[in-house]
């Protein structure tokens, strides 16, 4: 099995090149960049083979590449894997707008490939739990949710996170499309209205897209919940921020944060408390399913559509800010 | 200065013990019927009243903790009485009747204190502080939760009847839309959901709010009545463009016993988290009510913030009925 990188604009890229080294019978083909000084420095530092270009990495017949451009930049090259019959693992977002998600979308079910959105969460074995417990009924029926998925300034590893066109936009598009595909996994259904409010007060001064935002969904059955998509963590809190939620049901509420396996550090190297991980490696579940699914051709554990609904949300919640009521989908 | 409490509920009671701390005199006490007014009377040697009209002669303060539905109609008897007037949370049921109460008092020049006791708890008032000194810059996204069990009362239980208490986005989310806007000012728009909303059958009920504050800070506000008794856990996190501020109940436990319990067998104990300080919150606030009404120093809420509560509230209620967004106006 061999699998190759596009891009190096997304820092996740790094992570999946070492997951893809930990997993038995898969090669690295090699890793692509349109910033050649980019793309032959991470070559270099990961001993892979270079390859000038997006169509010369894929013309080199991989099985599958994992797209990690910047997420308006997903499109162009899902369309390039497909044509070649190459299947593909896309960073999420999906896209910037739903027509790109849905071009996606199409293009590789036409071409007959796997699109599979990198949602990791959906391989977070706290999150599998309280989903295996949900399901065999430990806690009755989810009436609503209170969730964040809040960060810092995502400036650190890349200056085009805050770009409003080649991110689609700030906390919003960074951190709605997570949760939602959480909870969609969760309640098996469809988001049907998202109402939306955004700030820029946190880094006012440093960024033009919104880096405050509240949201409040509405599933079909009923269900509701809000995500807090804030920018508001400190660049001096102990980590990057956290994915937390609590979910009530009709026995009570499971409150889950679900990076909270850590060890607290006081060091006088860094002079301040910080939270080291040592819970489970969710990137590397997240490409070892990408691999058994091309391996076993069949659907990987979350999709494109997937990726494509979680488009829609975001979309409709920055509707919603800018008009102030809630919209449909 | 003479008081008299009208309810002896947990509310009644707690206001008895905070004026206790005080020079006032606890001259009487009103209930439903004078059974239910005994016991209070009897340990704070208080006359049992069979009625408002019969106390008001007795008392220059009237301490009014009933039930939130009676509020607006005990207010402007006491207020025509000339009297000082102390009001639980939530100042009335509706928008409509706080107006009322509101502009009658400024009428009669008598004094209308708002127990929002939040405002006298310690970490909510020292967050205010920080707050209000820049500590942290400008608020941009305000998290306040609030959660319990469904309040318990054997019979006629009001707290669960909208028509009388507003449910939970009135009876126990109004604690955070003062806070909120005591810390961001005040509030442009409002849009909530709870569950008895689409459940009315559920057995447990959350509320969600999200404020739009005019100064651009948006609040989001957590109101639950549907965790096992007896779970009480507040939370809040400022987040501002110079700093943050966290705090969460379960976290800042200076006790936690894991105590067995004698002759109980091996069944687990609940650990109860407390946080034990010199002065009740709300002996704080009476204390507090004492002074502005003896000394005329300023009391750090308002009958307006009272007001500006229920309004925010009442918004809620509507944006849950209506599922839209609903504008709040300048009072």
């Amino acid at each position: 099995m061999r699998i190759g990188i596009l891009s190096f604009a997304h820092h996740h890229a790094e992570a999946y090149i070492q997951a893809l080294r930990a997993l038995p019978d898969v090669t690295l083909l090699g890793v692509a960049d349109e910033d050649a000084a980019r793309g032959r420095s991470f070559a270099e530092a990961y001993n892979a083979p270079f390859y000038p270009s997006y169509a010369d990495l894929v013309a080199a017949k991989p099985d599958g590449v994992i797209i990690c451009t910047e997420n308006a930049h997903h499109r162009p090259l899902v369309e390039l894997a497909a044509d070649h019959g190459v299947h593909v693992l896309c960073e999420k977002p999906l896209a910037t707008t739903v027509a790109d998600a849905q071009a996606a979308v199409g293009a590789c079910q036409r071409a007959g490939v796997l699109l599979m959105t990198a949602f990791p969460m959906r391989f977070s074995p706290p999150l599998l739990e309280i989903r295996a417990r949900l399901l065999a009924g430990d806690f009755g029926p989810v009436y609503c949710f209170n969730a964040t998925n809040q960060g810092e300034l995502p400036t650190k590893h890349r200056a085009w996170f805050v770009d409003p066109v080649l991110a689609g936009g700030g906390a919003l598009m960074d951190h709605t499309v997570h949760l939602v595909d959480i909870m969609r996994w969760f309640l098996g259904d469809e988001v049907a209205e998202v109402y939306a409010q955004s700030n820029r007060i946190f880094h006012a001064d440093e960024v033009q897209v919104e880096t405050g935002g509240l949201e409040l969904l509405t599933f079909r059955n009923g269900v509701f919940a809000t995500i807090d998509c804030s920018w508001c963590r400190p660049p001096y809190w102990p980590t990057w921020g956290g994915l937390t939620f609590e979910m009530v049901t009709e026995r009570g509420a499971v409150v889950v944060d679900a990076f909270k396996q850590n060890v607290t550090v006081y060091s006088h190297r860094l002079q301040r408390p910080t939270w080291a991980f040592w819970g489970s490696d969710m990137n590397q579940a997240l490409v070892a399913e990408f691999v058994a699914a091309i391996r076993e051709q069949r659907a990987p554990a979350v999709t494109g559509e997937d990726g494509l609904r979680a488009v829609e949300v975001t979309l409709a919640a920055y509707e919603s800010a800018r008009c102030g009521q809630p919209v449909a989908l | 200065m003479r008081v008299g409490i009208v309810g002896v509920g947990f509310m009644g009671t707690t206001h008895a013990a905070g004026w206790v701390a005080t020079p006032a005199q606890l001259v009487g006490c009103v209930a439903e019927t004078e059974a239910e007014a005994r016991p209070l009377a009897e340990q704070y040697r208080m006359r049992v009243y069979p009625d408002l009209a019969s106390l008001l002669p007795d008392v220059d303060v009237v301490d009014i903790c009933t039930p939130t539905h009676l509020h607006a109609v005990q207010i402007l008897q006491a207020a025509a009485a000339g009297k000082a007037i102390i009001c639980e949370k939530p100042l009335t049921r509706t928008v409509a009747e706080g107006r009322q109460v509101v502009a009658t008092c400024r009428e009669a020049g008598v004094p209308l204190l708002v127990a929002h006791v939040v405002r006298f708890f310690p970490e909510y008032a020292l967050a205010q502080q920080l707050v209000a000194g820049g500590e942290i810059g400008r608020p941009g996204v305000i998290r306040l939760s609030r959660g319990s069990y469904r309040p318990k009362k054997p019979v006629g239980n009001w707290f669960l009847d909208e028509a009388r208490s507003g449910g939970i986005l009135l009876d126990m989310m109004i604690h955070d839309y003062d806070y909120a806007r005591w810390l961001a000012g005040d509030v442009e728009s409002v849009y909530a959901k709870k569950i008895s909303a689409g459940h009315p059958e559920a057995t447990v009920d959350y509320g969600l709010a999200i404020l739009k504050h005019q100064s651009g800070a948006l609040s989001h506000i957590a109101g639950a009545w549907a965790y096992p008794p007896p779970t009480f856990r507040t939370r809040f996190e400022i987040a501002g463009d110079r700093g943050l501020l966290e705090f969460d109940s379960d976290d800042t436990a200076p006790i936690r016993t894991l105590i067995r319990k004698t002759g109980g067998g091996d069944a687990p104990d609940v650990g109860l988290p407390s946080s034990p300080v010199s002065e009740s919150p709300y002996t704080t606030q009476i204390k507090e009510f004492y002074r502005t009404l003896t000394e005329g120093t300023p009391c750090r809420v308002s009958a307006e913030d009272g007001l500006a509560a229920v309004q925010i509230a009442e918004a809620a209620l509507e944006s849950a009925r209506t599922g839209q967004a609903v504008p709040v106006s300048a009072l």
